[in-house]
């Protein structure tokens, strides 16, 4: 007995193959890929015998940051080093979500071709390969979210970090966040081109690269501290206008990590430090030049990846 | 000779294995009792989940059995574990197994060390058994651009840095093309040509390979050895009458006549048409004769003579070890296959054929070899 | 031998008089081949250590991306906390302190990631059966993964001490080098020592075992004063240098090479030189006694293999 259910989608008048079976379902089909794939990620990432061993290590490694940070500040500047800790903390939750969300797309690669071998397989679907991976990265980015949220509630109730639910700008807060997740995630596309590239050991890749990018989006730091050169790609990073519009939306008034004396922002604006809406404009800015980038980029690899011969191979020493 | 009498090459018994798992136990070994002579090439023959490969994995040190002994010329796989690994090695079909960044040389050289060579006596080793084995043009390839094919040569290779006096072969040739898996049956057969004495255990689902490879054969299915024997012995179990099929020019009045013939069970009659290019349709007639014995094969021609009949051609048909399988469990590979994705047929040893396991012309433990 | 560009047909069956490389090393019996002396198991421990060792090393000139990924990288990471002390307006010698946490980073990473959850790998790859069949005592490929990520990490703390001492003007006072050096080596030891026991755990852990690898990052530079002196940790700093081997090396390393900072709250260097001998004892011992446990319970329970991943 045929399914005509599956006959519906199909035609075949008379045994001659139509070209109509070819053809997808657009956006229906894009849609499904992804939440298929999120589906399949979350499973992935939750996959734990232990619930408790899950949150502990959801936890764990961003509290762990922030602490690094608090304990340095605490060294060096001693108590009066508490009114830095808001900058710290909130530097370093959101940090950790741009490590996981990175790390996520780029260790879905890693895992689909080394471990599962399913990445060809994947590959050779009908379904969009970016839409795959991207829902592949979404779990991730979801752990990384509630690790941040909970660094910052750590940061609150334990650390004496003063905040105030009525004073925060809520319109900002969630457009620069909704920018900044698919900032990340155009990050995390490169990533993921680059270990397609790349044999196993490039499992800390990620975590390497942003902690490179650490350096100058003034996480921990404000930007005037580092030389002007190293200013200047600060100024073109848009994680570095996300966290200060995070900064800026639960902490108005709070210091700036762009502006401040003798920086690179007020010797180029004359203002000492950036305003909301100019915080918003230069992420779109940024983020729609670094999101272009890294879909070219992604092509490109991908491009690579396919000539050599490298999205089934496995690798390993 | 000396008279000392060899230890086996296998000696297992009464090795059973048990896996722990939801919601039932999975019995893989159910009692396997199996003696194999030095200098062997004996083959395992069964369908998947049989537990050819757990039966290698327990005589090859990687696990232990829960029940029952193995000992590999003498030395026992629980205890005699580094003995054992001195003497013995293991390749398996569907191997993906290897560095991908090494070369093919380099894979195996790094073997070689772990088997007990030095480094330049590794290389040397290599060096002879990457051209013996046909891998000469991708010594220096990496492991994770040679063709399955390749790789297996290479991972045949590798099982033979150490000389071993026992060589476990778990499907070396599954997933190979036609060409591919003919090398490697091919290199089997030169090794030992090469180096008499040596034994060979060789797990397969194909038939047609255990049939050509091995002096005896075990065949197995869901933890326990049906029969073993000599691939002709195996086929002698099933083949009580004999088949031949003729084809002859003509045949004047049918096969009715064939039919009564002394020791004759059956003939029956086919016109055979076949057209040759442009040449005329030739027709023929074919005669499938069932007989008693071969020898009544003599009163069948000689009618046929009388007959004013020519036979054009003249075959046998053997059983093959499917047939064998068939007989002794009541159904086929493929259908074992079938019922693996079967929940229901997955229960246990409640609905299999009661068989008690024939050793057919085995040699006496105390026979002279 | 062919010209280049042509392709020489693929031999065919091996004939007669090339069987005979197919004899490598003839012995008269089965027994005889299983019978080595001390001598040959020493040799072919020794010898394994090498060949596991080889795939790392080779793979530093097979891949150049590491070049970036384990030392450009990594030292610019470094540099980030250099950066946050000297917006501290801290001490010299502070920045000292985070050249050699960053240094030591690059240890600590290779043991996390290729040491411990090494074997579970080469499970998944199906070489640790592979391993297992063979004769030498799998102790070896431990070790010889270790000197083997000893190299690639070492090409990374060199560069990152390197260009962080120069770039950052970071001047050193060393008094004991003999000291220094036997503590650097002893870190080393400890904590590759305390890889190749995570190693066996990892095993049977499974995916779990991945999973904890990440704990073993943050949460382990924090209780192990990577940027800081653990000696600020209190108790929390004290249980650390008791327990884990970056965070006593480091400490006694920091206190060797920048005498003029004074006391730390910690131990004296010697102590901790002897604590670390004394994990590097305890962590090896039980990397034996773990490998050795593993491997009979793998065999029960049939984990040696992986069927589905």
């Amino acid at each position: 007995m045929i399914d005509t259910n599956i006959v519906d989608r199909t035609t075949v008048e008379g045994n001659r193959f139509d070209p109509a079976r070819a053809r997808g379902r657009g956006t229906t089909d894009l849609v499904r890929s992804f939440r298929t794939a999120a589906a399949l990620g979350w499973k992935m990432e939750a996959n734990w015998t232990d619930p408790l061993l899950f949150f502990i290590y959801s936890v764990a490694k961003p509290v762990a940051s922030a602490l690094i940070l608090v304990f340095m500040l605490q060294v060096i500047a001693g108590p009066s080093g508490i009114a830095l800790r808001p900058f710290v903390i909130v530097g370093s939750a959101l940090w950790s979500f741009v490590v996981s969300g990175v790390a996520g797309l780029a260790w879905a690669v890693l895992d689909d071709r080394e471990r599962y071998r399913m990445l060809k397989y994947i590959y050779v679907s009908p379904s969009s390969f970016l839409t795959i991976l991207i829902g592949r990265g979404v779990a991730r980015l979801a752990v990384g979210a509630m690790g941040a949220g909970i660094t910052l509630a750590v940061g609150v109730v334990v650390l004496g970090v003063p905040f105030e639910p009525l004073a925060v700008n809520w319109p900002l807060l969630v457009i620069v966040l909704v920018m900044g997740v698919v900032t990340i995630s155009a990050l995390a596309l490169v990533m993921a081109a680059i270990c397609l590239q790349t044999r196993q050991e490039s499992w800390d890749y990620p975590e390497v690269v942003v902690g490179a990018l650490f350096l100058v989006v003034g996480a921990v730091f404000p930007l005037s501290v580092l030389p002007l050169p190293l200013q200047v790609f600060g100024l073109i990073s848009p994680l570095t206008w996300w966290i200060a519009g995070v900064r800026q939306a639960l902490f108005p008034g709070g210091p700036s990590s762009i502006g401040g004396p003798g920086s690179l922002w007020q010797q180029l604006s004359g203002q000492l430090n950036p305003s909301a809406v100019q915080v918003v404009i230069a992420l779109l800015v940024s983020g729609a030049i670094v999101t272009l980038a890294s879909a070219i980029l992604f092509r490109a690899g991908e491009a690579r990846a396919k000539d050599r011969g490298l999205i089934d191979r496995t690798t390993g020493s | 000779m000396s008279g000392s009498i060899q230890a086996p090459a296998i000696d297992a018994r009464g090795i059973t294995r048990v896996y722990k798992a939801k919601p039932t136990d999975v019995t893989a070994l159910a009692g396997i009792d199996l003696e194999v002579a030095p200098g062997e090439f004996f083959g395992l023959l069964g369908p998947n989940g049989a537990g050819k490969t757990t039966l290698i994995k327990i005589l090859t040190t990687l696990l232990l059995p829960s029940s029952g002994s193995a000992r590999i010329f003498g030395f026992d796989v629980a205890t005699e574990t580094k003995k054992i690994r001195r003497i013995m090695n293991m390749v398996a079909g569907g191997e993906q197994s290897g560095y991908g960044i090494l070369e093919a040389r380099e894979q195996l050289w790094m073997f070689s060390q772990f088997y007990g060579l030095g480094a330049r006596e590794g290389w040397r080793r290599v060096d002879e058994l990457i051209d013996a084995v046909g891998l000469g043009e991708q010594r220096n390839q990496r492991v994770s651009t040679l063709s399955t094919g390749q790789r297996q040569k290479m991972n045949f290779a590798r099982g033979l840095l150490n000389d071993p006096w026992v060589f476990f072969l778990d499907e070396p040739t599954l997933g190979l093309d036609v060409s591919a898996a003919r090398s490697v049956r091919e290199l089997m057969v030169g090794w030992r040509a090469a180096v008499p004495g040596r034994t060979v255990l060789l797990t397969t689902h194909y038939m047609a390979e255990a049939d050509e490879l091995c002096e005896r054969i075990a065949i197995v299915d869901r933890g326990r050895i049906l029969a073993i024997g000599s691939p002709a012995e195996l086929k002698r179990r099933v083949q009580r009458e004999s088949i031949f099929r003729l084809e002859l020019d003509r045949l004047s009045g049918g096969p009715g006549g064939l039919a009564r013939l002394p020791g004759v069970i059956s003939a029956v009659a086919a016109i055979d048409a076949t057209k040759d290019g442009e040449a005329p349709t030739r027709q023929t007639v074919v005669i499938n004769l069932v007989l008693r014995e071969d020898s009544a094969l003599a009163g069948v021609v000689a009618a046929l003579d009388g007959l004013g009949a020519h036979i054009v051609a003249l075959a046998k048909s053997e059983p093959s070890l499917e047939d064998v399988f068939v007989e002794l469990v009541g159904r086929g590979f493929e259908e074992d296959d079938r019922d693996e994705a079967d929940p229901m047929r997955r229960a246990g040893p409640a609905d299999r054929a009661p068989v008690e396991p024939h050793e057919a012309g085995q040699p006496d433990p105390g026979e002279e070899v | 031998m062919a010209a280049p560009g042509v392709v020489q047909p693929t031999p065919g069956p091996v004939t007669a008089p090339g069987l005979r490389v197919f004899v490598g090393r003839p012995t008269a019996s089965p027994q005889e081949a299983a019978n080595w002396t001390r001598r040959q198991v020493w040799a072919n421990n020794l010898h394994s250590i090498v060949g596991r060792a080889y795939p790392r090393v080779r793979g530093l000139t097979r891949e150049p991306s590491w070049l970036v990924f384990q030392m450009l990288l990594p030292f610019l990471t470094t540099s980030s906390f250099v950066f946050v002390y000297r917006a501290l307006d801290a001490p010299p010698a502070y920045i000292g302190f985070v050249v050699i946490g960053g240094a030591m980073t690059a240890f600590w990473l290779n043991v996390v990631w290729m040491m411990a959850a090494q074997l579970y790998w080469e499970k998944d790859q199906g070489n640790l059966e592979l391993y297992f069949a063979a004769p030498m005592n799998v102790m070896s490929v431990l070790v010889g993964m270790a000197v083997g990520g000893l190299v690639m990490s070492s090409t990374r703390a060199i560069s990152i001490m390197f260009i962080a001492t120069v770039v950052f003007g970071v001047s050193f006072s060393i008094s004991q080098w003999a000291l220094l050096i036997a503590v650097f080596v002893l870190t080393l030891a400890a904590l590759y020592g305390f890889g190749m026991m995570l190693a066996s755990l990892f095993v049977m852990w499974g995916r779990e075992a991945f999973h904890l690898t990440q704990l073993m990052t943050e949460p382990v530079y924090f209780v192990s004063g990577l940027n800081f002196p653990v000696g600020r940790l209190g108790f929390i700093g004290a249980l650390a240098i008791a327990l884990i081997p970056l965070a006593v090396g480091l400490d006694a390393m920091r206190q060797l090479a920048f005498v003029s900072t004074g006391p730390t709250g910690t131990p004296e260097p010697w102590v901790e030189a002897l604590i670390l001998v004394a994990m590097t004892a305890i962590f090896i011992g039980l990397a034996r006694w773990l490998l050795h446990s593993m491997e009979e319970r793998a065999r029960r329970e049939g984990r040696l293999t992986v069927r589905w991943r």
